[in-house]
């Protein structure tokens, strides 16, 4: 079937299976490699994107159901080339070690501070669930901290 | 997918994972179960029966839970990280049910869905409770969302969220879920025939 | 292959390489084993082959590639080790500005491949390869950098004590020139002799906490890992593989499967079935379409398996003997540990893209053993070794599970029947049932006091399926000269050399499911057993557990360096043995690798609800090349190991491996890291030791020792879980 949407403030016509998962879509058709497949499970958070600004998990999302909004992932978080603030805050904190995971918990963080711009420790707790091996939650709290404060100095 | 029809009196095997589906089967005797076994649930005629024997069933409890966490699964497992109903039953705000699950079910990730998928408020937790318990606080209109009974009738018979519980697609393994004991039109008839009889809920 | 895979690199059609030959000598493992044939010095070989950081064994006798300079002054280094996440290819970096005088940022590290590069036969792991790589990449680059000034020399007409260094440049009295250019045209290597390194006081990158290279990369999401790589071309494949331990396919019917849409092809291999198709979602969907019958000749139960594992079964070997054992009628404490098998769920999983073509292979994909692969896919094929060329990419983890990517010939088995590249990727469930899992272990560890409130006697009797044994690095005929499994001994022979008595006794068995290498090996749950026990001798005789862990060491260098560790860790965190309102701590300490550690976990109980609130690490961990990426590696591996202590558990169900997916695999969160991991780093030696598993010994022990403070109870089985 026919599906348009934005992606990355781009239109996008694909021609493909409806049930296609957005992932695959966004992966292997638009050729957007940031956005990773971690478990297909919407499990781990890997795939995580922003549609029409909020958090989906792409593994688990058809891509029938992206006809008409708008997509954000990892590519196209940043603004005119300038890092976003999660972006920052996490090369100021030297968060990533192996780096896989990364890119959804930054998309995760992102639209959890759209929606909680001063999140504390519990609300971090709570909202930022998914999964990282190399253990780098500790450093992901000090720059969801961080970047909280980089955002609403933008303001 | 499995799908049984109910002639007179149909027996169902089930195997039994809460110990609530024990204290609500009224009509299995007085043997005492364990977890695990297998035992035979009959279920009446009666409409009551019927309708109890769908609400019951996991497919409709694990979205009525008594704590703040969905259940999940054919064990009714708390759902997997601890995911919250948060402020409007919605989960919070980070993240949506609407992150993982959307309108239909989803036979790749195995993530189920339907419009408005989203938690029972908590007025209307089913976990741990009795069939009069749960029939009581549905009719009650301080507790069940100010709902009449004709809106009750539509929200068990027409919700496309309920009507899921016949639909409820493969799980993460490609397995198909568990149906309830009483097909959806039986369901539907049954809950029409309750609510116009009255909807009386038996003494037990 | 297309360009947009080539992230890293950039493409430059005229490229200055330089070629060195030989140069780097191989001692490796099996010199060793030659003379270890006897028992008392094949565990003296043991012992050292414990703490041995073996040194770097590439190839040295090809022509190899190892520095490549770009018209744009930039150095490519091809690394003979692959970027796990450990902030390796960072270090390498920081070797080579230092020696070579060169911008940090000018120079890129890639992963050498096959056709290339000079690889380590002892693959990437054991978190060695800084601390292998250290001294010759500095000996190499200065040997460069010496080389350089000598081009520049002969170009300017100038004499070489005319000229320095400086990033990049060569200054000379009448201005300056690039590296590139006074490398322009050379075509004739004279290797220099003798070239002297940089006394410490002159190194501006060593040492100092440098932001990682790959961090942009990594944040952006640059398509820098295996399963990013892309051919011209190609197809999707999924392979189909026996779920049950121990089974096999009886019967298969695919014919409903062919005919889904997008597919292409159905493959039959050796015990495994592929289904190629346009798309990756396109050949899952056919997958689900396949009909199996499988044999399963036995139904395996998690109470067959703890049978099957225990102390007193199997292979006995003594691994530490010194003064007297235990009697069975001597006065003695006893207790027993356990803990379960563990999965790497590292976050991208296996895959690889192949291409067979013309007699030749190429295969792209995150391993940490590219050298094997390689070797691997020509067996496969009926290849010659040079015939094949495998590209390793940026891991998106592997903590063990990559070393074995024997995956990656069945891809290339079915490129070469397909005609076409063909791209191939593990599900989530397949990792998990396909996992070379951490070995279940069983402990009993006994002790006693003597009469001056000492440890008169330590026994740790440990029993562990394969951990080396039968692995890619440990072949049949070395496993059996060394008679033990040295990756299951990690950590289990007892470190206090004080103790006057001591005894370490492993029982090895094979399981029937692929258990091999995990972060740390035997190190996490020999130390929780030895650590845990030490700790319940301590508590149950009113003996504070630092003091008496201070009074079993010795006075050598290592002793004294555990001894620091510990004394520190104590004084960092304030440690106490008193309950601080809902909060207690625990202590522990190991020697890993010749690196000490010690930690102090600071626990909370609210409403049953236990959380790590602090860890303090102290780590011994030699010259750290950087600080900044060595303290990662700290709060990386407590958190995993708070994952593996109180969290993790692969079991069985229905004779497969379960459960299949994160979530059901219940691992630490972010909610369950602690909000506090203060690290603090002692240099002890100068060199480099390795970093990325050592600070997992002491955790699981550190957390159980403040539980049995903070609710009375000894936790003994992993993972630790209040009821």
């Amino acid at each position: 079937m026919k599906i348009s949407f934005s992606i990355n403030g781009k239109s996008q016509v694909l021609e493909l299976d409806g049930n296609t998962p957005l992932l695959w879509a966004i992966r292997d058709v638009l050729d957007l490699k940031g956005t990773k497949f971690g478990c297909g499970k919407a499990a781990c958070g890997a795939c995580t994107i922003h549609v029409d600004g909020k958090a989906v998990r792409s593994c688990s999302f058809p891509v029938k159901m992206a006809d008409g909004k708008e997509i954000t992932t990892i590519e196209g978080l940043s603004k005119d080339g300038d890092l976003h603030p999660v972006q920052q805050a996490w090369k100021d904190e030297i968060v990533p070690q192996c780096g896989y995971c990364q890119p959804g918990f930054i998309m995760a963080t992102a639209a959890m501070l759209n929606e909680i711009p001063n999140p504390t420790d519990e609300d971090i707790d709570q909202n930022i669930i998914n999964i990282c091996r190399c253990g780098t939650y500790y450093r992901m709290r000090k720059a969801i901290h961080k970047a909280a404060k980089l955002q609403n100095l933008q303001k | 997918m499995m799908k049984h029809t109910i002639v007179g009196f149909v027996i169902i095997a089930i195997i039994l994972s809460l110990s609530f589906s024990l204290e609500s089967t009224n009509n299995i005797g007085q043997k005492t179960y364990q977890d695990g076994d297998e035992i035979e649930v009959m279920i009446g005629d009666d409409p009551f029966d019927k309708m109890m024997a769908v609400l019951l069933h996991k497919r409709c409890v694990n979205c009525h839970p008594g704590g703040d966490i969905p259940l999940q699964g054919e064990d009714s497992h708390l759902h997997n990280f601890d995911i919250e109903r948060g402020p409007d039953d919605h989960g919070l705000a980070g993240y949506t049910c609407e992150t993982c699950h959307s309108s239909e079910n989803n036979d790749f990730s195995g993530v189920p869905g339907a419009p408005h998928w989203a938690l029972a408020p908590r007025s209307m937790a089913w976990e741990g409770k009795t069939r009069v318990e749960i029939a009581s606080q549905m009719m009650d209109p301080n507790r069940n969302g100010g709902r009449t009974p004709k809106e009750i009738e539509e929200h068990l018979t027409e919700h496309e969220l309920v009507l899921w519980a016949w639909n409820p697609g493969v799980d993460a393994e490609g397995t198909p879920r568990e149906v309830p004991p009483v097909s959806k039109e039986e369901f539907i008839e049954a809950v029409k025939e309750w609510i116009e009889a009255g909807a009386i809920i038996p003494a037990e | 292959m297309s360009d947009k895979n080539k992230s890293v690199q950039k493409t430059s059609s005229s490229r200055r390489k330089f070629l060195v030959r030989g140069g780097l000598g191989s001692i490796g493992l099996l010199a060793l084993g030659s003379c270890v044939f006897i028992n008392p010095l094949r565990r003296s070989a043991l012992g050292l082959s414990e703490s041995l950081v073996l040194p770097y064994s590439g190839k040295g006798t090809d022509a190899n590639l190892w520095f490549e300079f770009t018209e744009e002054n930039t150095l490519i280094f091809h690394s003979p080790k692959v970027e796990m996440g450990q902030g390796t290819f960072t270090g390498f970096a920081q070797i080579i500005a230092d020696e070579l005088d060169l911008d940090m940022n000018s120079i890129i590290v890639q992963a050498a491949a096959t056709d290339t590069g000079i690889l380590d036969r002892f693959t990437t792991g054991g978190s060695l390869s800084i601390a292998q790589l250290y001294n010759p990449l500095r000996e190499m680059a200065a040997m460069m950098r010496q080389m350089i000034v000598n081009e520049a020399s002969k170009k300017l007409g100038m004499a070489v004590d005319q000229l320095r260094t400086r990033e990049g440049f060569i200054d000379h009295p009448n201005g300056s020139l690039s590296y590139a250019e006074a490398l322009a045209n050379v075509t004739e290597w004279k290797l220099p002799k003798n070239v002297a390194l940089k006394p410490s006081t002159a190194l501006k990158h060593i040492g100092k906490p440098i932001p990682r290279i790959d961090l942009h990369d990594k944040i952006v999401g640059a398509p820098i890992f295996g399963l990013d790589a892309e051919m011209e071309n190609m197809l999707h494949a999924t392979i189909i593989r026996p779920e049950h331990i121990g089974s096999s396919i009886k019967s298969i019917d695919f014919s409903e499967a062919g005919q889904m849409p997008g597919v292409v092809r159905v493959v039959e291999g050796k015990g495994w079935l592929g289904i190629v198709a346009e798309s990756f979602s396109q050949a899952l969907a056919a997958r689900s379409k396949v009909n199996i019958e499988w044999d399963i000749p036995k139904v395996w139960t998690e109470e067959d398996l703890r049978a099957y594992l225990k102390v007193g079964e199997g292979k006995q070997m003594i691994t530490q003997k010194v003064g007297a054992a235990l009697e069975d009628d001597d006065e003695f404490v006893s207790l027993s540990f356990s803990s379960p098998i563990g999965a790497h769920a590292q976050m991208e999983p296996n895959g690889a893209v192949a291409e067979v073509k013309d007699g030749k292979a190429t295969v792209i994909l995150s391993t940490q053993s590219i050298g094997a692969t390689q070797h691997s896919v020509a067996k496969a094929l009926g290849f010659k070794t040079k015939d094949v060329n495998v590209i390793g990419k940026y891991l998106g983890g592997g903590f063990g599970r990559r070393l074995d990517t024997s995956h990656a010939a069945e891809v290339a088995l079915i490129a070469r029947e397909i005609g076409r590249p063909v791209k191939f990727s593990f599900t989530r469930k397949e990792e998990f049932q396909n996992d070379m899992f951490r070995p279940p272990t069983h402990h009993i560890v006994k002790g006693r006091l003597n009469e001056q409130g000492g440890i008169a006697n330590l026994e740790h009797h440990y029993a562990s399926g394969d951990v080396a044994i039968n692995s890619l690095l440990m072949p049949p005929a070395m496993s059996k000269m060394l008679g033990t499994d040295v990756g299951a001994m990690r950590g289990a022979n007892i470190m206090y050399g004080n103790i006057a008595n001591r005894r370490a006794v492993q029982w090895h068995k094979t399981l029937p499911f692929a258990t091999s290498f995990w972060r740390s090996l035997g190190l996490l749950a020999n130390t929780f057993a030895i650590e845990s026990f030490i700790d319940e001798l301590a508590w149950n005789n009113q003996i504070d557990p630092i003091a008496l862990r201070l009074k079993s060491l010795g006075d050598d260098e290592t002793q004294t360096r555990i001894s620091k560790v510990i004394k520190l860790a104590a004084e960092k965190s304030n440690y106490t043995n008193e309950l601080i309102g809902n909060r207690a701590m625990g202590f522990a300490a190991s020697i890993d690798v010749g690196a000490p550690c010690a930690q102090v976990a600071e626990l909370s109980l609210t409403n049953g609800i236990v959380r790590v609130e602090k860890v303090t690490c102290v780590f011994d961990c030699g010259l750290a090349v950087n600080p900044d990426q060595v303290k990662a590696q700290c709060e990386g591996s407590i958190i995993m190991g708070i994952s593996a202590a109180m969290h993790e558990k692969m079991g069985l169900k229905d004779g497969r491996l379960f459960p299949i997916n994160y979530g059901s695999y219940d691992m630490a969160l972010m909610r369950h890291s602690p909000k506090e991991i203060d690290v603090h780093l002692i240099q002890g030696l100068d060199r480099p030791l390795p970093v990325g598993e050592p600070p997992l010994g002491p955790i699981g022990a550190a957390i159980g020792n403040a539980l049995r403070r903070l609710t009375g109870t000894r936790f003994t089985d992993l993972p630790m879980k209040l009821k």
